[in-house]
């Protein structure tokens, strides 16, 4: 009987590769909260992907001040009398301030958040795999200066430091865009990951199958990168993933307090900003962008809150 | 390693950290600017550029050998000091207290940066200790129900509403509730909760006649309590909830699972077993047995909530236009007051770590198994 367990073939263990991953699958389609984080944030990855094709990208500077603040959509009674008139056509979710389809200028800027916070998020997994790795991996003197300066970065307010970045930056002379936004972000992500990666490495390095690894004589970078890191990968997926709900609220927060390249931009927390001068006459203009980057964050948080369960151990036995 | 060793180990630590810090946002805002910039929190209107280059030379910036103020501002080569000997000669400026005048729009050059910190500061306090408070008081029930009822309806939804406000836009959320309470719910032609400040004497709930306060603390409902003004507290209450309601709900969700998991890891245990087998009421073996041993990591927790809450009110400060420190440093970024930036990070960050550090020792006091490393 024990013989029969130590020697699993390369088939066998194909195959309970399959059925692992058929049971994790399962997993997921058993929670129905699961399903709706997968619903929304697949959907928001395809809606980012398409957007072009639904609303011309430019329309955003095409302005028509006369429709402006207009609502006349009969499915929603905001309770008071909209002072603007949107003349034949109907807009689903009303017009801003300079009479743009406020629907459209949504869709146009669910992609803005998208990008930046992928790029946000995966420039500080590349980070976190590289310095963490090395920390964990190292150990020593190395290791100590790599954690103390996640340390400093993590108690600075994620807030205050992209602001100064972006503040500073601009007075020397570059303007505020969403590129420099993303990379004062990126410089306030990093350490989350750095530590978790170094964590994950420490706990992995100690396992048997890494001992017989090196009893092989397998090398230091390639025991790392080839067996440490893939092992390690979940409890980062589960990080990236809640992390992009995250970096969308964080961005849309500085864009909204003023770090704006554009005030008219469509981007999420720009058009809330836009609305909130008209709160008391046309709600709307608040109402759904925000409602928009909350429908997204939940989404993205709901799918990482699941592939954590899926993944742990607990919940498998 | 004694306790006491550990101790002195993390508070050489961070003095090394926030050094660093500070060295971190002096490169930033300073060794990115011209270096003029150095000068503005103690420049008055009057000066000539002979008492420039003196005020220069003073705050190590400037060389000795400098010649005019002129050369200083176009950065002729030998006239500015290296970025490291500028940041020694403001480390010694700091230490010895003199924070310059505020930049601040409105009351710039007429004001300490210390004193316009510390006058603002008590406002950020109050704002943080009162959403700590009701975090607390939403959190724990919500996460011992999680626990008690695990993978059921309750714990379902206690679970969505600990997501649903870690995804909140806090400044979206703050929005809503002004719409709503401001606009919408109104008593007597005006929203019966105040939007903005922290007092407002006119909103539906308020009472118009508070009159004043003697200052102890800095902190409004703090103040009006000791000077016994019932009315003056009642409108501060009125002006925090809204603000408190937001930080609350956004960061409700870290102290729930908490809870949660280490409630459940409790009612595992063997000597619950025993205590379901002695046939105890469940409410009983919930309440009296598994709650005292669960709430320890919760507690520490908390104990973190007012030092998370201190870092975290920037937006919420900004758009509740709350006199606090969060939304004075907005301002000041936007004017590059390089002085008050780094007071309010440095204070921010020592509280937290700080915290982090009281938060370990208790840990390790009162949990023996806790080793120090």
């Amino acid at each position: 009987m024990k013989e029969e367990l130590e020697t699993e073939t390369v088939q066998e263990a194909g195959t309970r590769r399959t059925s692992d991953v058929r049971f994790s699958l399962h997993l997921l389609r058993s929670n129905p909260l699961v399903v709706i984080g997968i619903v929304i944030s697949v959907g928001t990855l395809v809606l980012s992907a398409v957007s072009g094709l639904l609303v011309n990208p430019g329309s955003w500077q095409h302005y028509a001040p006369q429709l402006g603040l207009c609502w006349n959509n009969p499915v929603v009674n905001w309770g008071f009398k909209n002072i603007f008139n949107c003349g034949g056509s109907v807009y689903p979710l009303g017009t801003d301030l300079k009479g743009r389809d406020l629907l459209s200028m949504i869709i146009l800027a669910i992609p803005t958040d998208v990008e930046i916070a992928l790029e946000v998020v995966a420039s500080a997994v590349v980070i976190g795999v590289v310095f963490g790795a090395i920390a964990g991996y190292a150990g020593g003197l190395l290791d100590e200066l790599i954690l103390r300066l996640t340390d400093v970065f993590l108690s600075i307010p994620v807030i205050l430091l992209a602001l100064v970045l972006v503040v500073v930056l601009e007075a020397r002379g570059l303007p505020v865009s969403l590129s420099l936004l993303t990379i004062a972000l990126v410089v306030t992500w990093w350490p989350v990951y750095v530590r978790l990666v170094r964590s994950q490495v420490l706990s992995e390095k100690e396992r048997p199958y890494v001992e017989s690894l090196r009893a092989m004589g397998a090398s230091r970078t390639r025991i790392l990168f080839l067996h440490v890191i893939p092992n390690s990968i979940y409890p980062l997926l589960v990080q990236a993933t809640l992390d992009i709900g995250s970096v969308i609220l964080t961005v849309s927060a500085l864009i909204f307090i003023g770090l704006t390249p554009n005030p008219y931009y469509p981007e999420l927390g720009n058009l809330v900003n836009m609305g909130i001068q008209h709160l008391a006459i046309a709600p709307w203009l608040v109402i759904f962008p925000g409602l928009t980057i909350f429908i997204i964050s939940l989404g993205f948080n709901l799918l990482g809150d699941g592939i954590r369960d899926v993944f742990d151990p607990r919940l498998r036995r | 390693m004694k306790l006491y060793e550990y101790a002195i180990r993390r508070i050489v630590l961070m003095v090394g950290v926030l050094v660093a810090l500070s060295f971190i946002m002096f490169y930033l805002a300073r060794g990115l600017l011209p270096p003029t910039t150095a000068l503005a929190p103690f420049i008055t209107p009057r000066m000539n550029d002979i008492e420039k280059l003196s005020l220069a030379q003073s705050l190590g910036v400037a060389t000795a050998s400098c010649p005019s103020f002129g050369a200083f501002s176009v950065q002729a080569a030998g006239c500015v000091v290296p970025l490291w000997g500028q940041y020694i000669g403001w480390l010694q400026q700091i230490v010895s207290g003199n924070w310059g005048y505020t930049l601040l729009p409105g009351i710039a050059g007429t004001q300490t940066t210390w004193n316009v910190f510390w006058a603002r500061f008590p406002f950020t306090a109050e704002l943080a200790i009162g959403a700590s408070i009701l975090t607390i008081l939403i959190g724990f029930p919500l996460g011992i129900i999680s626990a008690t009822h695990n993978n059921k309806p309750p714990d379902h939804a206690s679970r969505i509403i600990a997501l649903g406000g870690y995804s909140l836009p806090q400044f979206w959320f703050a929005a809503i509730l002004q719409i709503v309470f401001v606009l919408y719910v109104t008593l007597g032609g005006s929203g019966i909760l105040p939007g903005s400040g922290s007092l407002s004497t006119t909103c539906g709930l308020c009472l118009a006649n508070i009159g004043t306060i003697h200052t102890y603390s800095g902190m409004p409902m703090l103040d009006s309590l000791l000077s016994g003004n019932i009315p003056y507290f009642w409108d501060s209450l009125l002006a925090l909830i809204l603000p408190a309601l937001v930080l609350s709900i956004t960061s409700i969700g870290a102290l729930t699972r908490i809870i949660r998991s280490s409630m459940l890891e409790t009612l595992r245990q063997d000597y619950i077993l025993l205590a379901r087998s002695k046939g105890l009421k469940e409410r009983v073996i919930v309440y009296k047995h598994a709650l005292r041993n669960a709430v320890l990591p919760a507690v520490t927790i908390s104990g973190l909530l007012v030092a998370f809450f201190l870092g975290g009110v920037v937006v919420i400060e900004d758009v509740f236009s709350w006199p606090g420190v969060g939304s004075t440093a907005v301002a000041a970024i936007s004017v590059v007051d390089v002085n008050f930036i780094e007071l309010y990070t440095l204070v921010t960050a020592l509280i937290i770590v700080v915290a982090n550090l009281a938060v370990d020792i208790i840990y390790a006091k009162v949990d023996p198994r806790i080793r120090y490393s």
